[in-house]
């Protein structure tokens, strides 16, 4: 039997079996004591990196907090293309995107609102990081797609993105390191997992309960982006702030430490050629 | 945003001026500029008001629809953020212009609003499971004088408060349930907004802070930080923005300006819109 292979087979509109399931998401109250995976309430996954994944970028890292895995690539600076976007001072554009298959719920192809916020806010960090002024005429594109989404999400991409940066050789002010945290009451909980992320966010009007993240740069102590989710107390959010600036100094060796074994294992490679 | 050239003497100036606490127009750090706002110019929308915060003019119209529900969540009604920045407010909006800051606009507002207890959800369910009131929030961007972010708030939560949803009558029939949306003017409820947030704008301007920033004060801002702050001081969302980067120190103090600023914003706004409503004065419109 013929058939139109532009018309879409298949219904037009549909439901994703999980809208029926009964959500389980589990009191955060009871995240203080235990957390799902283990962890007590301060304590942040283990961080895992590399730099140097694509060989065709320009520079490029991979990131892995448990479940939650993202890669990102780096090219230019190149020329700006359109003329009328000439500016003496280089251009960041960033893209942040989910794998399709990432996240519970199957993703469409097209940017959704949630990436193309997520791309905004991962520029607003970087930007003060990256010295644009050395690169005039130019553009740096960073593309940063999540393989797996569980949890703190944004804070892997700029971790991800930031050390691809570094590894391009793209000069900087300092890394950029980010960090999550979910609120409730006067729980805080470092480094969530997509569960607690919704554990907290379906609590989110009774009482204070929400997420921030915070990028920060921890040589020149300046945050470069902060942005937070939910219906928070003011002084616990003021107080939270300083719980991830600390969560984020504790990375920060840990970034370094990638980034000088990449440039070991590329100058190993230019030696022995 | 419309071409602001300041020298780096007019920049120190200001820079100065901010360091007094006393800007170039007579404020202090703290301080809004003269706004006006009113409610109900347009009779083809369910709610609307028009705020004009010194030179930046901001219109915005709700139109309610039913609609069926978010699968994802059931028995709340929704709201829909759209912003067109009209090329009357600078050329530079022209086309595709404005897409950029539209979506950067309403993307902070929809977080603002998506905290349930900012407005009553579950009571714009019609149908719960089936049908909702669906709420367009649309704002137009008639004049850019600064301080977008915080204007369009004010406008968002006024058309909010202005906002009459009809009445529905569910009617048991064989086929199912039919809805029948009352088309009596007078058959009206309201929405209650005591709730719903303010955007506010904290601007770094050397080593120091300041709220609604002119066009000229935001030239000289490289970072600035927004929160959406309720009447009780809950904080629905929160952003940075600009090129540069904020020392750890210096946050803390601006989110205490933009709470502080906030809650008093709040109140003001919603006296002075009980007042409109009860004086009933005529429009006024956009001819002063």
């Amino acid at each position: 039997m013929p058939t139109d292979t532009r018309r879409i087979q298949g219904p037009e509109t549909s439901n994703s079996p999980y809208d029926f399931c009964p959500t389980a998401t589990s009191d955060p109250a009871l995240l203080e004591k235990q957390r799902l995976d283990g962890r007590d309430s301060a304590q942040m996954r283990p961080l895992f990196l590399r730099a140097g994944v694509i060989s065709q970028a320009r520079g490029s890292a991979y990131i892995e907090m448990n479940q939650t895995k993202a890669i990102c690539a780096v090219y230019g600076p190149r020329e700006v293309q359109r003329r009328e976007d000439f500016s003496l001072k280089g251009q960041l554009t960033c893209q942040f995107r989910f794998a399709t298959f990432a996240s519970q719920h199957r993703r469409q192809h097209q940017q959704g609102n949630q990436e193309k916020d997520l791309s905004v806010q991962m520029l607003e960090a970087l930007e003060p990081a990256v010295c644009l002024h050395k690169y005039p005429k130019s553009q740096i594109n960073v593309y940063v797609t999540v393989l797996q989404h569980d949890g703190s999400v944004l804070s892997a991409g700029i971790l991800c993105a930031s050390l691809a940066l570094a590894s391009a050789g793209v000069e900087m002010y300092d890394l950029v390191i980010a960090s999550s945290a979910a609120m409730y009451n006067d729980l805080t909980i470092s480094d969530p997992t997509v569960q607690e992320e919704q554990a907290v966010l379906s609590r989110v009007g009774k009482g204070s309960s929400g997420m921030l993240t915070v990028a920060f740069m921890p040589s020149i102590n300046q945050v470069s982006a902060i942005t937070s989710d939910g219906g928070i107390q003011f002084d616990t959010l003021n107080k939270t702030v300083r719980t991830v600036i600390d969560n984020c100094q504790k990375l920060y060796p840990v970034l370094q430490q990638t980034l000088v074994k990449h440039i070991e294992e590329k100058k190993k490679g230019i030696s022995s050629k | 945003m419309a071409d602001v050239n300041l020298s780096e003497a007019e920049k120190t100036f200001i820079l100065h001026s901010v360091q007094d606490n006393f800007r170039d127009d007579g404020r202090s750090c703290e301080d809004f500029r003269h706004m006006e706002i009113e409610t109900g110019l347009i009779s083809n929308t369910n709610g609307s008001a028009r705020v004009r915060l010194a030179s930046t003019d901001v219109l915005v119209g709700v139109k309610v629809q039913l609609s069926p529900v978010d699968p994802e969540n059931p028995e709340v009604g929704r709201m829909e953020f759209f912003l067109d920045c009209s090329a009357n407010a600078t050329p530079e909006f022209e086309g595709r212009g404005g897409e950029e800051l539209a979506s950067e606009i309403t993307a902070l507002l929809t977080r603002a609003y998506g905290c349930p207890s900012t407005m009553d959800y579950p009571s714009l369910c019609v149908l719960p499971g089936q049908q909702c009131w669906l709420l367009y929030v649309d704002i137009l961007l008639l004049e850019c004088g600064g301080n977008l972010f915080d204007a369009m708030s004010l406008a968002v939560k006024a058309a909010l408060f202005n906002t009459k949803v009809p009445n529905v009558t569910m009617t048991k029939d064989e086929g199912g349930i039919e809805l029948d949306v009352s088309d009596d003017p007078y058959d009206f409820k309201r929405l209650d907004v005591t709730g719903a947030p303010l955007v506010v704008t904290v601007n770094k301007i050397g080593h120091f802070h300041v709220v609604d920033a002119s066009e000229k004060e935001e030239a000289c801002s490289l970072a600035r930080i927004m929160l959406g702050v309720t009447q009780t001081g809950t904080i629905t969302a929160m952003k940075k923005e600009g090129s540069g980067s904020l020392d750890a120190d210096s946050i803390s103090d601006m989110m205490e300006s933009a709470k502080k600023v906030g809650v008093l914003l709040n109140k003001s706004l919603l006296k002075a819109l009980g007042e409109e409503e009860e004086q009933g004065t005529e429009a006024v419109g956009f001819l002063r």
